[in-house]
Order: C-alpha cells, then sequence, then structure tokens
C-alpha cells in the first residue's frame, strides 16, 4: 500500500499545490514569530546582560508605583548623600550616581522628536564616565564636559541629522527649552538605541538642575574590589544605608530588566501568534477542501482498489498517509521559510518604530518543533474526515457510472447547524444584554461559528442564488452557468467559503471594533471639548510642557481661560489609580466636570475630588479621609472636598495641581483647554494661541476635529498593522479558491469541451468562471462580515458598558469589504479560468 | 444579424473539403489520418460519412467542424475557408453557422432541456425565433420534460435535445458524430427518422459519422472512406447496399 500512497501522491503532485501552500505558509508565519519573540529576547537578555555587566550592586529607593500593564514602576528619587556613605564602603572600587527624566529633542525643523504619549519614551540622564558602568558607548565625539554638552543617541542622531558639534533644542521639564551642543553620539551596547527611545546625556549637576533636583539622585551603580562577591557587597552596602534605600546586586538587576522585557514582549507574541493561528485555521479549510474534492475525483480508483482486494483499512491509510507526507514536507518549508519570515517581521516592526538591533536570528529547537507538529497535525486532522469518507466506497462503485455528487444538506446537519448557531447566539446574546457570565459568551460564540460552518453546505445553493440572481441579468447564459456552477456542488462551495469565511470574519470583527472605538472617542471629545482649541503635548503621563504656558495662555486678551491638565497615578487600596490633575481656579470656566458635593475650588494641596458613583460604592462622604501612596513622599492623607458626576474625561480621582506638585517632583501640563473671550473670532483666537506656544516645541494646537484625528490616526495604525497580518489568511482563503475552481474545472473538462463547441468563446468561458469565483467569494465575504459585526457588537457591548463604547457599524469599510471579497475572487479565478480556455476543444470532449 | 435560412434544397455544395490532408504525430509515427480528401456536401441533403475505425471519418468531420485544422488543404463552409479564420471567427461560426450532436454527454448538466436547446442563441445574444424555436421544440416531443435537468432524461431524450440545439441557429449544417452510438435500437430510429425529418421538412444539411449500415440508410448518400481516402460514394442506400459495398471494399 505504500507504493499505491506514493504513485498517488506523485500521480497528482500539482493539484496538492495548494495543501503544501497553505501548510507552508502558516506554519512559516507561527515559525516566524517564534524566531522573532525569540529573537528579540534573546537580543536584549543579551543586551541587559551586556550594559549591566560591570554593575555589580545597584542602590535604590525602594519605595515604588507599580507600573500598570508592564510599564515600568517609578520610584522614588534617593538623596546624593547617600553617595558618600556608600563610596566609602569597604569593598567598593567604584561608583556612579544615576539620573534619570524626560528630555525631548527637537528636531533642526523645530518640531519635538517622538511623541512620549504613544510611541517610545524620550529620556535623558547623566553620562556616566566609569567604565564598566556606562551602558551607553561613545560611536563618535567625547562625552559632556561642561553644562552646555550633551551626548545623543545615535537612533535620533540619525533621525534628526545630528552631527557632533550641531546645536540641538532639548526640552526639560524645569528650565526653558534651550540650545545645547551635541558632544557626542552614543549606542546602547550594540543598538542605536534601546528600544527606539531616544536620550540626552549631561554632567550629573545639568542631569539633576534640569531634569531631577539638585541633590537628588535615581540609583547609585557600584563595581566591587577584585575579591568581593556581588552578593557581599550589596550586603556590606545595605548596612550603611539609610531605611527605604534597597541595594540589588548586578545580576538580580539584569534578571529584572529580562524579566520586565519580557514580561513587555509577552503581548507582542500573543498578537503575532493570534494571526499565525488564523492563517493556520484558513488553511486547514483549504486543506480539507482540496482533500475532499480530490478524493472525490478519485473514488473510482479508490473503489478499484477495494475491489481488488484492499481493505478499508488500507485504502484509508493510503490517503491518511498522503496527507502526512504533504503536511510534513510541507511544514519543513514552512520552518524554513519561517526563519525569512522572522526576519520579515523584524524589518515590519521596524517600519512601526521597534527598532531591534541587528543580531542573528534565534531558531529554538523548541520552535522547529512546534511548527513541524502544528503543520502535520493541521493537515491530518483536515484530511481525516475526507479520508474516512474516501475509505467507505464501496467496491461496487469501480463498475458504476460516476456522477458522485453528494448534496450537502442532510438533514442531521441541519439540525445539528441549526442548533448550534440557535444556542451560540442566545449564549452570547445573554452575555452581552443579559448578565450570563464570560465563558458562557464566549462558547457561545465559539458554538455560533461551528454552527455556521456546517450550515455552510445547506445554505450554500440558496445562498448563491441569491448572490447569483442579478449576474444572468447582466451576463445571459454565461452568468447562468456561473451561478448554476456555484450551486452544483453546495459542500464545495461552503467549504472555501468558509476558508475566506474566517480571515473576513475577523476583519470586519477589528473594523467593527475599531469604528466603535473611533465613534466613541469622537463622541467623548465632543461632550468633553468645551473650549475653543486644545494645546497637545503628545505626552501621556510623562512629559509635557512647562505650567508656564497655560501662565502665558491666560494672559492673551483673546483668551477667557486655559486650564491645564496632567495625567497622573497614585497607589490607592493596594492598587495602582489614575488621577486628573487640575488647575481648580480654571478648570470650571472651561469644563464641566457636573460637580454634585463640594466645590472644586476648595481642592488645595491635600483635598482629592471623587467620581459621585465610586464614593457611593465605597461608603465615601464629603470630608472623609482617603490614604494615596507615592513613590517620592509615601503615604499622604487627603480629605475628600468635592465629587463630580462626569467620568468620561476624569477617571476616579482630580486633585489640584498643588497637591499633585507637593507629591511627584518634574510634573508638567499634558493639556490645555483653552476658551476664546466671547466677541474674539476663531481665527483670531486660535492664531494668538498659536503665536504664544512657538517657544515650546512639543505643543500643538488642536481643534476639535483635530483632536478626534489624533486619536482615530492611532487606531488606523493599529487596525492597518492587523490587516497586514490577516493578509496572509486571506491570501490562504484566495489560493483555496483558485484551486478549487482549478479542480472544479478539471472535473468539467468535457462540459467546457462542449461548449466551447457549440459556441462558446473563450472570452465567455473566462467570464463565466469569474463570476463563479465571485459568486463563490461573496458568499464567504457575507458570512464574514455577518459574523464579524456580530461579534464585534458582542464585544463593544460587552467591553462598553463601564468605558463609555458604543456600538458603531462602520458602513463604509464593509461595502470596501464586499467590493474587494468579489474582486479577490475575480481574481483568485484569473490562473483557472486562462487554463480553462486554453483547454483543446476535440481533447476535452473525449475526456469522460 | 439573421442567419440565411437554408430553407430550400439547393444543389450549391454548403461544405466543401478540398485535398484535405491531416498527419498527426512527428516524422517516424506520423500517421495520415486524411490523405488527400476532396468532397463536397449540398445543402439540404443528409449525407452519412462511413468507414472502418481509423479511415479518418471523425478527423474529416471535426475539420467540417472547425474543431481541428488540416495539416494541407481547405475547408470551406458557405464559401469561407476555415484555414484563414481565427480561432475566435471559428468559434462564432460554429455557434451561428454550424450545429453539432455528438455521441454522448452532449449536454450541459447544470442546464434545463430548453436553456440547453437555446445554448447558442444564448451565448451569441440573440432571442430565439419564436416561430422556429416552436417548431424545433415541437419535433423534440419533450413535453413537460422541457424544464428538467439532462440527468432526469433517458439517453434517447438527451440526444434529441441535442439535434434540437443543433437546428435552433438554422445552420448551414449540422455535424453529427456517431450520434446513435451509444443508443438502443428504438432510440435510435427515433433520433434518425428526427434527422430525416429536419433534412426533409425542416431543409437543413446533416453529415453524420457512422459506422452502421442502419443508421447510413437514413440518409441520402453515403460517402466511403478507407485509410485517408474517399474511395466510393453510393446514393440514396439501403442498409442492405451498404453492407455489400462494406464487403466489396473489403472493410
Amino acid at each position: 500500500m505504500f507504493r499505491v500512497t506514493l504513485k498517488g501522491l506523485l500521480g497528482h503532485l500539482p493539484r496538492l499545490v495548494s495543501t503544501f501552500l497553505a501548510v507552508l505558509l502558516g506554519v512559516a508565519f507561527l515559525a516566524g514569530t517564534l524566531v522573532l519573540t525569540d529573537t528579540i529576547k534573546r537580543t536584549f537578555d543579551d543586551l541587559f546582560a551586556s550594559v549591566s555587566k560591570g554593575t555589580d550592586a545597584y542602590v535604590r529607593s525602594a519605595a515604588k508605583l507599580s507600573g500598570e500593564r508592564g510599564a515600568q514602576d517609578s520610584r522614588a528619587r534617593l538623596d546624593e548623600s547617600v553617595l558618600q556613605a556608600v563610596s566609602r564602603v569597604d569593598g567598593v572600587r567604584a561608583d556612579a550616581p544615576q539620573v534619570q527624566g524626560y528630555a525631548q529633542l527637537v528636531d533642526k525643523k523645530g518640531k519635538a522628536m517622538g511623541t512620549p504619549g504613544r510611541g517610545a519614551p524620550t529620556f535623558g540622564g547623566n553620562w556616566i564616565s566609569v567604565a564598566g558602568l556606562n551602558p551607553f558607548r561613545l560611536a563618535e565625539g567625547s562625552a559632556p564636559t561642561s553644562a552646555n554638552d550633551v551626548v545623543i543617541d545615535r537612533r535620533s542622531a540619525r533621525l534628526g541629522h545630528f552631527a557632533v558639534g550641531d546645536s540641538i533644542t532639548i526640552l526639560l521639564p524645569n528650565v526653558a527649552p534651550q540650545p545645547y551642543r551635541v558632544s557626542g553620539i552614543a549606542t546602547f551596547g550594540a543598538a542605536d538605541s534601546p528600544l527606539g527611545a531616544s536620550y540626552a546625556l549631561f554632567d550629573l549637576q545639568t542631569a539633576e538642575r534640569t531634569m531631577a533636583q539638585p541633590g537628588r539622585i535615581d540609583g547609585i551603580s557600584l563595581v566591587a574590589q577584585p575579591g568581593v562577591s556581588q552578593a557581599e557587597l550589596a550586603a556590606r552596602v545595605q548596612k550603611v544605608v539609610p531605611a527605604g534605600v534597597e541595594v540589588k546586586t548586578g545580576a538580580e538587576i539584569t534578571k529584572e530588566n529580562q524579566d520586565q522585557f519580557s514580561k513587555n514582549i509577552t503581548g507582542l507574541t500573543i498578537f503575532f501568534n493570534a494571526f499565525a493561528v488564523i492563517a493556520l485555521v484558513v488553511g486547514g479549510f483549504v486543506i480539507y477542501n482540496t482533500f475532499s474534492i480530490l478524493i472525490a475525483q478519485r473514488l473510482r480508483e479508490m473503489a478499484l482498489l477495494r475491489a481488488i482486494g484492499a481493505s478499508r483499512r488500507q485504502v484509508l491509510l493510503s490517503m491518511v498517509g498522503e496527507a502526512l507526507a504533504v503536511g510534513l514536507v510541507s511544514s519543513v518549508a514552512g520552518v524554513l521559510l519561517g526563519i525569512a519570515v522572522g526576519a520579515g517581521l523584524k524589518a515590519l516592526l521596524a517600519g512601526f518604530g521597534l527598532d531591534i538591533p541587528a543580531t542573528g536570528l534565534v531558531v529554538r529547537p523548541a520552535t522547529v518543533i512546534i511548527g513541524l507538529l502544528v503543520g502535520t497535525v493541521v493537515t491530518l486532522v483536515a484530511a481525516l474526515a475526507p479520508s474516512i469518507r474516501g475509505a467507505r466506497v464501496p467496491p461496487i462503485a469501480a463498475m458504476r457510472d460516476t456522477a458522485i455528487d453528494r448534496t450537502g444538506a442532510s438533514r442531521l446537519r441541519l439540525v445539528v447547524g441549526v442548533l448550534l448557531t440557535g444556542l451560540g447566539v442566545a449564549a452570547v446574546l445573554s452575555g452581552v444584554l443579559g448578565s450570563a457570565a464570560g465563558s458562557v459568551t464566549a462558547l457561545g460564540a465559539v458554538a455560533v461559528l461551528v454552527g455556521v460552518v456546517a450550515l455552510g453546505p445547506v445554505v450554500a445553493a440558496p445562498v448563491s442564488r441569491l448572490i447569483g440572481s442579478p449576474i444572468p441579468k447582466l451576463k445571459g447564459i454565461t452568468g447562468v452557468l456561473a451561478r448554476e456552477n456555484a450551486m452544483r456542488n453546495p459542500r464545495r462551495t461552503a467549504g472555501t467559503a468558509s476558508a475566506l469565511l474566517i480571515g473576513v470574519g475577523v476583519v470586519s470583527l477589528l473594523a467593527a471594533m475599531a469604528s466603535s472605538f473611533k465613534a466613541s472617542i469622537s463622541d467623548q471629545i465632543s461632550r468633553s471639548f468645551t473650549g475653543d482649541v486644545t494645546v497637545d503635548s503628545g505626552a501621556f503621563g510623562f512629559g509635557g510642557f512647562s505650567p508656564s504656558l497655560a501662565h502665558q495662555l491666560n494672559r492673551l486678551p483673546e483668551v477667557a481661560a486655559a486650564t491645564p491638565i496632567r495625567f497622573g497615578a497614585f497607589e490607592q487600596g493596594g492598587s495602582t489609580r489614575n488621577v486628573l490633575v487640575i488647575d481648580p481656579q480654571t478648570l470650571p470656566k472651561v469644563l464641566d466636570l457636573q460637580v454634585t458635593a463640594g466645590k472644586l475650588s476648595d481642592l488645595g494641596s491635600r483635598q482629592v475630588a471623587v467620581y459621585d458613583v465610586k464614593a457611593k460604592s465605597s461608603g465615601w462622604k464629603l470630608g472623609d479621609t482617603v490614604i494615596a501612596r507615592f513613590a517620592e513622599t509615601g503615604d499622604q492623607t487627603f480629605t475628600i472636598a468635592a465629587m463630580f458626576h462626569r467620568n468620561d474625561i476624569a477617571p476616579t480621582f482630580v486633585m489640584g495641581t498643588t497637591a499633585y506638585d507637593a507629591n511627584v517632583p518634574n510634573s508638567l501640563d499634558q493639556q490645555i483647554f483653552v476658551k476664546f473671550k466671547s466677541g474674539v473670532s476663531f481665527a483670531a483666537g486660535r492664531a494668538a494661541v498659536e503665536q504664544a506656544v512657538k517657544p515650546y516645541p512639543n505643543a500643538t494646537v488642536k481643534d476639535q476635529q483635530e483632536l478626534k484625528q489624533t486619536f482615530t490616526s492611532q487606531i488606523n495604525q493599529v487596525l492597518s498593522l492587523m490587516f497586514v497580518m490577516l493578509l496572509l489568511a486571506l491570501l490562504i482563503a484566495l489560493m483555496g479558491i483558485a484551486n478549487t475552481l482549478r479542480l472544479s474545472v478539471y472535473e468539467r473538462t468535457h462540459e467546457i469541451g462542449l461548449l466551447r463547441a457549440v459556441g462558446m468563446t473563450r472570452s465567455q468561458l473566462r467570464s463565466s468562471i469569474r463570476w463563479e469565483s465571485a459568486i463563490i467569494a461573496l458568499f464567504g465575504t457575507v458570512g464574514g462580515v455577518g459574523l464579524g459585526v456580530f461579534f464585534g457588537w458582542a464585544l463593544v457591548h460587552g467591553l462598553g458598558r463601564d468605558q463609555h463604547i458604543v456600538f458603531a457599524p462602520p458602513t463604509g469599510l464593509l461595502v470596501t469589504i464586499f467590493v474587494l471579497g468579489a474582486l479577490a475572487g475575480v481574481a483568485a479565478a484569473i490562473r483557472p479560468a486562462a487554463k480553462a480556455a486554453k483547454l483543446d476543444v476535440l481533447t476535452a470532449i473525449a475526456t469522460e | 444579424m439573421t442567419q440565411t435560412p437554408q430553407s430550400l434544397p439547393s444543389d450549391a455544395p454548403v461544405a466543401r473539403v478540398v485535398d484535405a490532408v491531416k498527419v498527426y504525430g512527428a516524422k517516424v509515427t506520423a500517421v495520415r489520418a486524411l490523405d488527400g480528401v476532396t468532397v463536397d456536401f449540398e445543402g439540404g441533403r443528409f449525407t452519412a460519412i462511413m468507414g472502418p475505425s481509423g479511415s479518418g471519418k471523425s478527423t474529416l468531420l471535426h475539420c467540417l467542424a472547425a474543431l481541428d485544422t488540416l495539416t494541407s488543404g481547405q475547408v470551406f463552409i458557405a464559401g469561407r475557408d476555415l484555414g484563414t479564420m481565427t480561432e475566435k471567427e471559428l468559434t462564432i461560426l460554429r455557434r451561428d453557422r454550424l450545429g453539432f450532436v455528438f455521441q454522448a454527454f452532449n449536454l450541459v448538466p447544470t442546464l434545463t432541456a430548453i436553456e440547453n436547446i437555446t445554448l447558442p442563441l444564448a451565448l451569441a445574444g440573440r432571442r430565439a425565433d419564436k416561430e422556429w424555436l416552436d417548431t424545433v421544440v415541437s419535433t423534440v416531443h419533450l413535453g413537460d420534460r422541457l424544464e428538467h435537468r439532462p440527468s432526469e432524461l433517458s439517453g434517447g431524450q438527451q440526444q434529441r435535445v441535442a439535434v434540437a440545439r443543433a437546428l435552433v441557429t438554422r445552420p448551414e449544417i449540422i455535424l453529427a458524430d456517431e450520434p446513435t452510438g451509444n443508443l438502443d435500437s428504438k432510440s435510435s430510429a427515433e433520433i434518425l427518422d428526427f434527422m430525416g425529418k429536419a433534412v426533409r421538412e425542416l431543409g437543413q444539411t446533416i453529415v453524420m459519422v457512422t459506422h452502421d449500415p442502419v443508421a447510413a440508410a437514413h440518409a441520402d448518400r453515403v460517402v466511403f472512406l478507407t485509410d485517408g481516402q474517399v474511395v466510393d460514394e453510393l446514393a440514396s442506400p439501403t442498409a442492405e447496399g451498404i453492407l455489400d459495398r462494406i464487403k466489396s471494399l473489403g472493410g
């Protein structure tokens, strides 16, 4: 039987090309993402290890505010006096104080580089002269020697076209923007910059003065004397530092950095792998369909084998063996291609601003094993059902005339499909509208998906008829043939369309969610944007512009009020809470927070305002106290001075600038809402504000529409990255359509010959196959859009309850998806149609 | 554009084959399927082409049908030299001016009987001439099965639909390749009567390849082919006369 399998395989190799490609591409994508994430991880593990290689111990404050969602913890600073105590410890050979803060470079056109609120952070620090303790290495120029000197990272130098000796303006928290001289350009280990972050490195005093506070440092790196271990050094130093200061060994710091980074890229790994899984599921459908058709076409051959004495088991094994061989070969090729895909994805990420230093790709044995296993198993599973169907053929079928056309609409299928879909929809609805558990909803979603796929063959014929109904009017008999051919084998049509359905479903789901987010954000901005213009820093929580800007704006004759806000955080009740920092005097003139109790103007250095719903659920009343913990100042008690009802702009807590500044050093304004005086035209008001913000390179003046665009363009960027990822799944689905057509054309050779003989022109034949393909593609597209929008609606409702998100169908995009679906179908038909048109009429007619 | 109806029998040849040579294969293994065939087919007549297997009768029919090309020589249909026409012109010629009946599987399985009959018109984007269509359809004797798919028709019914399709455009010439080869004798007789009627009552021209003397006896004229050459002819044949002639030709 092995030889039969092999011969069978070799005999119709061309028809297995699509199976091969489907597995190959899916596995390549999966292996590629694994290679990429392993490479990133290894690169940065090495990088962190190498940059802290010389550090034997690190002294820092133990007080910290845990970062949210993988963000770095923020820590309190140390007094520089710790340095004297530490450097006197026996066993310390060298020490280097470290300062880090916000610093944003300004390019030669006067524009601030980077957007710290959305992209990589923009850092500043001090240049460390102790060899082995500085993670940066000078690539050109020299270290800063005066208060006017700065060393910048090589990535920023490249992007901003800065060379050693150039003048560069830098935005810093404590001083007005001013020019510095680029004394040197540095790399971070082998990388141009750590993960695309920008760096400005000054001498210690300048760094303290401009970014921190004089006499305050973030930490101290230490080198041990020979013979003193890291642990020993840390233990000795720990004895001399004051309470609240901790000492970590170099190894611990490396581990901490690596773990932190690993946590950060977990999301990325999941993100990529999700798309690889989608591609593999779509590929599974293509494989299932190809094997179904191949086996249907070879039923006579199977029957013959059975007739001459092969057992059912042998026939089954021969087919499964074929699937195994195809799966294995294409998985091997997929893993190999995956290495190239890994390199490609790395380039793609670089295009989106995530720079990864050039190092060799990491291919772990696990990657190879996972790739081979997943590819082979997917192929086997997808080919199993058709193989079992094939093995069931009775020997007598060898003698019978062909006409093996199974209809898809078995009663069992109908009942199971309707039941699953119905129950699934009910479960999803009860989760979204009622109060069913999340797991019920998720299970319901799976049931809907399985139900719809199961119903495919039942509805394929009627739906194809419906979709195809306008075509005969347009194309006459060519259209009739296209429609009838799309309907003639419902199971095949459904199987082919299902692959596309999954891909289009995910696209529609994402599109529906994105449009809902965009609509909701626009809506929120419309409701909260009570001023005339907003001055935006592009920063969120980190960085921003000096409070002096708001003062200046308030002095403009055109401006009625300008109120600055900051996005901050503190720890309360054991978890990190967001806080909106406001100016209590100016805010009410521009924004209405709907105060329900107390007065915002009472917010002084020891008061907070609370969202009234949260206050009610926590049992807080006016005058009650709340303990908030800050990294720098520790636990602080605040009195509840006001309650507000509006929580679309403000989180649970609102605090005055005075109170926040007392606890968080170097905090900056991140946005300023500006309201013009009555009688001042919008143009005049805006011009005045534009003029006033000129000295602040990171300040952009935005009207309501522009502010909305800032957010929607961010969502669009994420959406387009996802669409790029989904292209592969769609490509595999289209290959599936092309393959089905190819096999169908092969099956209909005689019929095509006949049509050509009685006068169908080549272009008519091609057109007919194109329309058939368009019908199949539209069938999948309609199903995908339907499912995607339904799931999108369910998700938005599920998520949106306390997030102010309302469902908004992406009508325009959906129309585009329909049109593209049909066009893609047409594109998939090009090759099979050309092949059909080239058939020799006489040979075709002679084919049975 | 309306096609030229061939309503009256005429002696002018509708199809003409001049010195036709068809060679298959390369030099060493070359087979001369047609070896200098010259023959005329007059309008309004029913001609049978007979000959043993490999005599070239099917090749001749395929070349007449614009489905195959000659190695040398010429085929004229309604005065046009097929050798000078493009693939597309030939396709349209087949659609508008020729009719076909093959041995089996003549019909498109996804189309109903009536859709199969009007297929060439539909491909041309033309409406059927109502009167002519009624005439053709009534002679098919399908009754209420016109809306049925081929799989629901008997072999004889299917071949009648095929003949009706060949007639529907009122072609210059209908070419039939063993049209009764797959049928029982009763259905065969029906089809042959039907074809005979098409010639004698509707004025059509038919050329039919067959190896069955009974079938050939329905024709007005029999052309005998052997080894790619026309070796004999018989007018107003009977089955016995044909058999005698075959024996004398050593077939």
